[in-house]
């Protein structure tokens, strides 16, 4: 059967922003657990759930996720019915405010309307979670709503998804709000960027928001619109892992989180693989000095020392000595011998060999640029 | 062939009746290794590091899984238009009924009609039961260079050891004098890797007249290099001085696995210039529990541990779970040891579960065990 929508992954939206590793990457290029991308999530998504024919929008440091993603063979789009367009979109370097996801459709017009399909599912490139969409655009074909949205209910949402936007949602299960998180409730519906609608209708929405406002995002809009009750707009409640990586600690959380088997459980299922592309990396040497407790080690690393809580990154080096304690280590990192380090996430290709000791806490963790030597 | 003028063709044999059942359900070339390999990853990943596209693996036995393994020649990038991997099994033919390959000579003469098609200059046969990394393109420039009629690879071995290998003795300049098949009294210590250049259309006429001779065994050591010899050809000796190691056995292949705990390294798998390709897994990277113990392991993507390894090689999906004890040993994917269980000395083949409590192998057994069964569990 051929499939009724086809997919858009979104660029990195303006209020995410994660200290430091988005200096040199967007956030869907950002290393997960070790040996995926955020940006493998959304993908696998649409691929797993026959969704074969997906738009990625890129804004800045194209070449990151252009490398990664390929043709999509990884992700096995590789058939020539599959199609993965990414676009790049760049055209207000001089002021921020007109960068919206907006822009990048609008600039893209003709490619929207060329599709043939008549729906469209929206996923956002810095959120980690698993969906079955083609069960979520059936529902939403049934349901005759004109938009469905994805949230997930949370209870820390005082000091947590900050950045997001949160729905109210009614009996029926209908939207009725959509705002910025303030941090004044614990409990909240996460709008989780991921909504259906037709193709038409989507059209329609990026060029009412351009007349709107030239500054206002998709779901700024949404929030205008939910308000008027212009449109039927239903919430569906997504269960499982759900992570959104929008700044350093939820960036550092959200990997640490998967040590826990029964997230990992979730999110990792049989059948539903997360797909990457692979570096053929050889597997990981842990020598008799060393001591791995609670960790994750991706391959081609080689521990001599100590790691506990961590999440370890392609080809890293752990010294002799070495303590790496709750940190989120990156591909080809090299931590000396006799360094002890805790909290801390490190950036591709650091180096800290001089530097004997680096202490922050899980509720702040401190970062180590790529390529750095200390 | 656009790109470089010499093919591959891998002998990967007949079942490799030493595995016992590791090969009951899989061709030797596709037994696992080291973690996230398969034998035939590396003259695989050889041929493509070395810039040869079209390669054909030989085999009588054949399995589905090998077939659908190397025909994914995208693993190892040898997927482009002017790219393949062929497994080449016996054939019907209209001109003669369908033969077993009667000897590792017969199986390339069988195939004469593959090859012609690619009107290759030179030829490489390889075997599918080595692990070492060898740059091909220079063993070729070494034949190219010197004229030869064939050129043979070969690596020096203990003389004290010498009797239980295929001998090259050669002169000054390097040119093979004489072969001896497992002499009893070795006069050199060269001993041949069985990986051989040849130049196409002087092998082909060999073969032809080969392939009628009914006193022949068809057999590259027996027959083709002594009549070449015989012939006054031109024979080379080739030297590698790297790491190479013949998997044919259980205890060899075990071995061959321990060599990756070795901190020497002299396989190096890390190197980024001469990657050894794989399939890659799907999976989680490696999960260490907060209780486990690792102590010299080799693991790779996939693998869950949530008791004790030592000495051992981890491959992808294996799980020691809590409480269990692996030890110099070798979990092949997806093999499972439950709780409480120890295993010691052993390899446990692919998918293979090792009940709770169960006690398998031990630290002074002579042989290695291969543990191809479940083994139930001790309640």
């Amino acid at each position: 059967m051929a499939a009724k929508a086809f997919g858009i992954v979104t660029s990195t939206p303006r209020r995410v922003n994660v200290y430091g590793l988005q200096d040199y990457r967007p956030a869907g290029a950002f290393t997960f657990i070790g040996k995926f991308r955020v940006i493998d999530f959304p993908i696998s998504n649409f691929s797993n759930s026959g969704i074969k024919n997906i738009q990625v929008y890129l804004n800045k440091h194209p070449k990151a996720l252009t490398d990664h993603l390929g043709t999509g063979r990884s992700y096995n789009l590789n058939s020539k019915r599959d199609r993965l367009q990414l676009f790049y979109c760049n055209h207000h370097m001089e002021n921020e405010v007109y960068n919206t996801d907006v822009s990048d459709y609008l600039d893209n017009l003709h490619h929207l309307e060329d599709l043939p399909q008549e729906y469209v599912i929206i996923a956002p490139c810095y959120m980690v979670y698993k969906q079955d969409f083609s069960t979520l655009l059936d529902d939403h074909i049934l349901s005759g709503a004109d938009i469905t949205m994805l949230y997930h209910r949370v209870n820390n949402a005082r000091d947590h998804f900050l950045n997001c936007r949160v729905m109210g949602v009614d009996q029926d299960q209908m939207v009725t709000s959509l705002e910025i998180n303030r941090g004044n409730r614990q409990n909240q519906c996460v709008f989780m960027d991921t909504y259906i609608l037709k193709k038409s209708l989507f059209i329609d929405l990026v060029q009412r928001t351009a007349k709107y406002s030239s500054t206002y995002s998709l779901s700024q809009m949404l929030s205008v619109l939910i308000k008027r009750e212009e449109y039927e707009i239903r919430g569906v409640q997504h269960k499982g892992f759900f992570a959104s990586v929008d700044d350093l600690q939820s960036y550092y959380e959200s990997n640490l989180s998967l040590l826990d088997p029964k997230n990992a459980r979730d999110l990792f299922q049989d059948g539903w693989w997360i797909y990457t592309r692979t570096t053929d990396s050889n597997p990981s040497r842990i020598y008799d000095t060393a001591t791995v407790k609670n960790s994750m080690i991706a391959n081609g690393c080689q521990v001599e020392g100590t790691v506990e809580n961590s999440v370890v990154g392609r080809a890293v080096h752990i010294g002799k000595g070495a303590v790496v304690r709750n940190c989120v280590i990156l591909d080809h990192a090299r931590i000396g011998d006799g360094v002890t380090l805790d909290s801390q996430i490190v950036d591709k290709y650091a180096q800290i060999i001089r530097t004997k000791e680096i202490i922050g806490t899980p509720g702040q963790p401190g970062y180590v640029h790529r390529a750095d030597r200390l | 062939m656009k790109q470089g003028n010499m093919l591959a063709m891998i002998l990967a044999g007949g079942r490799g009746s030493r595995l016992h059942e590791l090969t009951d359900k899989v061709a030797k070339p596709a037994v696992s290794y080291g973690g996230k390999y398969r034998i035939v990853d590396f003259p695989l990943s050889n041929c493509a590091n070395s810039g040869i596209n079209i390669v054909g693996v030989l085999t009588q036995y054949e399995s589905v899984l090998l077939n659908s393994y190397v025909a994914a020649g995208s693993r190892w990038g040898l997927d482009s238009d002017d790219a393949g991997v062929f497994v080449l099994t016996p054939r019907e033919k209209a001109d003669s009924g369908l033969d077993v390959y009667r000897g590792t000579a017969d199986a390339i003469s069988q195939n004469i009609d593959f090859i012609d098609q690619y009107n290759p200059e030179y030829l490489l046969i390889l075997s599918g039961d080595h692990i070492y990394k060898m740059n091909y393109d220079k063993m070729l420039q070494a034949h190219i260079e010197q004229g030869a009629n064939a050129t043979i690879a070969v690596r020096p071995v203990p003389i004290k050891e010498a009797s239980r290998f295929g001998i090259m003795n050669t002169n000054e300049d390097g040119d093979i004098v004489e072969f001896e098949e497992k002499p009893a009294h070795p006069k050199s210590n060269l001993a041949s890797m069985g990986i051989y250049i040849f130049t196409w259309k002087d092998l082909r006429k060999l073969l032809i007249s080969d392939m009628k001779d009914p006193d022949s065994d068809h057999d590259f050591g027996k027959n083709i290099i002594p009549t070449m010899l015989a012939e006054n050809k031109k024979l080379i000796a080739y030297r590698f001085e790297g790491y190479w190691k013949d998997v044919g056995t259980i205890d060899s292949l075990w071995e061959a696995n321990m060599d990756l705990l070795d901190e020497k390294d002299e396989l190096d798998l890390s190197d980024p210039t001469w990657r050894i390709y794989s399939e890659d897994a799907s999976s989680l990277p490696a999960y260490i529990g907060p209780d486990a113990v690792l102590d010299r392991v080799y693991l790779t993507q996939g693998t869950q541990v949530e008791g004790t390894a030592k000495n051992s090689v981890l491959s992808t999906l294996s799980q020691v779970k809590a409480g269990a004890k692996v030890i110099d040993t070798v979990l092949m994917p997806n093999a499972k040891v439950e709780e409480g269980a120890t295993v010691t000395r052993a390899i446990v083949a692919s998918g293979v579960k090792i009940g709770k409590g169960a006690v398998v192998g031990s630290a002074d057994s002579e042989n290695i065990i291969l543990v191809s069964k479940n083994v139930k569990g001790v309640e």
